[in-house]
């Protein structure tokens, strides 16, 4: 299982930029997608091993691109981690009713966010260039 | 007249046996119309253009008039039978006249025969004063105007010829011959005895045979002003119920028609219009009833229209609310995404992910720090606030506990407190029953209410409180800090309030958090409100029920 591969699909270059930078000192290899349309092309092709998923997207909604992924059998066993920026009551609900695994709110720690994808990828003990 | 026969029917149920016979009555009224040109007559009554004053009148008179004209035709049936009496009377004389004169005669010639016999003059006197009996009686039937004029004269001449015979034998009984002529004068006067007696007797039988037919024509005319009578009396009652029919439903169809109107009225249908042939004060009302529905149609037409219009604005509205949501929501994202970067940036460069940093850049990236979660705070007030006054925020009801609400405030407070220097505790009773309410909501609640009281108090302590009254749990916030002037309590509660204006530069805060925990409490069927004096401290209380309705929230 080497390279951990997690799909990032984000329209904002800022947020793309944080993720890749820090994963840049872990063993994720990050790819990245800028709409839920490009982000479920992609997942086909690489079968990631991890998904975070933006909810407001160009194209194809995130949680759409969720049930998209979920139905089909190439992609349905990888984990969707949905990230929301509307603080309304029911997004949780929505999420996980799409096929998500997990849900995190936007603004997210980066900390947070690596703890999360640590629970679903367990890195190797030593990490190329961790932090800790 | 079908109408009036389908609502005689349609209301015959629940009836007393008196209604009952009004309604077998108005039954047989409305087979009449049906059955006769009655109704016509009915509806031209009606049609006259005259007041129910001047038609009642007309009718009465109509009647009055009849019995008038029977009462006149009475009095002319007495006279006329008064008139035959006295022919009656008349004819009677006669008869008894010409019998008397039928007498007389007889016993004229009774003497005349004893003359002859006898050859007395004593007999002839005899003769002569029958013979003016005989004259005198000739004269009443003459002057009495009988009809037989023609009878009478050949009586008058047979008479005379009678009377010359008598006349002969007188001269004979004087010249002493009797003797020779007696045979042939006692032969001319049997002639003509039978003669005058013949004619007499038919005289008589005449005036009795007038007599009879008088009486027959008197008791004709008796039973023909008996049959008149009866039949005026019989004509004037069935006038009177004729008059009384046509009139009082020329009257009695408006007024139904007017009932049914006034029904259909009642149901809502407004702007429809009642006809009636009446010309008069019903014919009055009913325009004015038309008039009526005309106004309802209107008014309802415009009610109609004024309902629709809401509608639509109604419509237009949630639209907008709509628009307002997903503006809100999109300015959620929008806001959060740049928010987003600028955080996660600083809190990479802060643990030094691109390397150590200098220590003179560490303070102004944790200012960094501090002033964008401040932002953010601000960003989830603000929208906090829009979302709940939009109405589109929405509880999520689920069982919790309350000591854990409080552990979270409080292990998320405590570090702030511990920097100040302030003693930081709670008191949470341990045997407070399981609660149902929004958790995350009401920790924001808590969470903003401990917040200021760390953010307002300089020296002394913070500490959150929870009790169980009834039904409702309590919630206290005490602080021994700043504490708000009587004058400010009321506005405490109120959206981008703080007491004065250097407090929010020396403590911050957006002046939010107080008017979210209001509504938050509010949502959950609770209240709040505060006790505080200026320098000693402040105590912000809220109430929920440990078991928050579905419906309230």
């Amino acid at each position: 299982m080497r390279g951990r591969t997690v799909l990032y699909v984000e329209d904002n270059e800022y947020n793309r930029k944080i993720v890749r930078q820090l994963f840049s000192r872990t063993s994720y290899r990050l790819i990245e997608a800028i709409d839920g349309e490009a982000g479920v092309t992609l997942a086909r092709e690489e079968r990631p091993d991890l998904i975070l998923m933006d909810v407001q997207l160009p194209k194809m909604s995130g949680l759409e691109a969720t049930r998209v992924l979920k139905a089909d059998a190439r992609t349905s066993d990888i984990p969707v981690i949905v990230i929301t920026s509307f603080a309304l009551s029911g997004d949780r609900e929505k999420a996980a009713e799409a096929g998500a695994a997990s849900y995190l709110a936007k603004p997210y720690s980066p900390r947070e966010l690596l703890a999360l994808v640590r629970q679903y990828l367990p890195e190797p003990d030593n990490p190329s260039g961790g932090d800790k | 007249m079908r109408d009036a026969r389908d609502s005689v029917e349609s209301s015959v149920p629940n009836r007393s046996p008196t209604e009952l016979r009004e309604v077998e009555l108005e039954r047989l009224a409305a087979l009449v119309q049906n059955r006769t040109p009655i109704r016509r007559l009915v509806r031209w009554v009606a049609g006259i253009r005259a007041s129910v004053h001047t038609k009642l009148l007309a009718g009465f008179m109509v009647v009055a008039l009849l019995f008038v004209a029977m009462a006149g035709v009475s009095l002319q049936t007495i006279v006329s039978a008064t008139h035959q009496a006295q022919l009656l009377d008349a004819a009677h004389e006669q008869v008894s006249w010409a019998e008397q004169g039928e007498q007389a005669l007889a016993r004229q010639m009774h003497y005349t025969d004893l003359a002859l016999l006898s050859q007395s003059e004593a007999a002839i006197a005899k003769i002569l004063r029958e013979n003016n009996r005989f004259n005198d009686m000739l004269a009443k039937l003459d002057a009495s105007g009988m009809t037989e004029q023609g009878l009478l004269e050949q009586v008058r001449l047979s008479q005379d010829e009678a009377m010359g015979v008598v006349a002969d034998i007188a001269n004979a009984i004087r010249d002493g011959k009797i003797g020779a002529v007696t045979g042939l004068l006692l032969q001319r006067q049997e002639h003509l005895d039978e003669e005058i007696t013949s004619r007499v007797g038919r005289l008589v039988e005449a005036e009795r045979s007038r007599m009879t037919r008088l009486r027959d024509s008197v008791s004709a005319a008796n039973r023909r002003s008996l049959i008149l009578t009866a039949g005026f009396a019989v004509s004037a009652v069935a006038l009177a119920l004729f008059c009384g029919f046509v009139i009082s439903w020329s009257f009695i169809l408006p007024v139904r028609k007017a009932q049914r109107f006034l029904d259909q009225v009642a149901a809502g249908n407004f702007g429809r219009h009642i006809s009636v042939a009446n010309r008069d004060e019903l014919g009055v009302l009913a325009e004015r009833m038309n008039h009526m529905s005309d106004e309802l149609h209107r008014f309802d037409s415009e009610q109609r229209r004024a309902s629709s219009e809401l509608v639509r604005l109604n419509d237009q509205l949630a639209l907008a609310s709509k628009a307002k949501s997903e503006f809100l929501a999109n300015m959620s994202h929008e806001l959060r995404t740049p928010m987003n970067a600028i955080l996660g940036f600083t809190e990479m460069l802060l643990d030094g992910l691109y390397g150590d940093i200098p220590g003179e850049l560490r303070e102004p990236l944790a200012d960094i720090q501090v002033n964008g979660r401040h932002l953010l705070h601000l960003i989830n007030d603000v929208l906090d606030l829009s979302k709940i006054e939009a109405g589109r925020m929405d509880l999520a009801l689920g069982e919790y506990s309350v000591r854990e609400v409080v552990d979270v405030v409080h292990l998320s407070l405590r570090s702030l407190a511990a920097e100040k220097g302030l003693e930081f505790k709670t008191s949470v009773p341990d045997d407070l029953p399981p609660a149902y309410g929004d958790s995350r909501r009401l920790a924001q609640c808590l969470m903003n209410l401990a917040g200021n009281a760390i953010k307002f108090t300089r020296a002394g302590r913070v500490e959150i409180g929870v009790e169980l009254a009834g039904d409702e749990l309590v919630f206290r916030v005490a602080d021994t800090g700043i504490g708000i002037p009587k004058e400010e309590l009321e506005n405490v509660f109120a959206e981008f309030r703080q007491v004065d204006t250097t407090v929010t530069r020396e403590f911050g805060g957006t002046g939010l958090g107080l008017s979210i925990t209001k509504k938050f409490v509010e949502m959950h069927g609770g209240r709040i409100w505060v006790e505080s004096e200026t320098g000693k401290g402040s105590t912000f209380l809220f109430a929920v029920p440990v078991w928050v309705k579905q419906e309230a929230a």
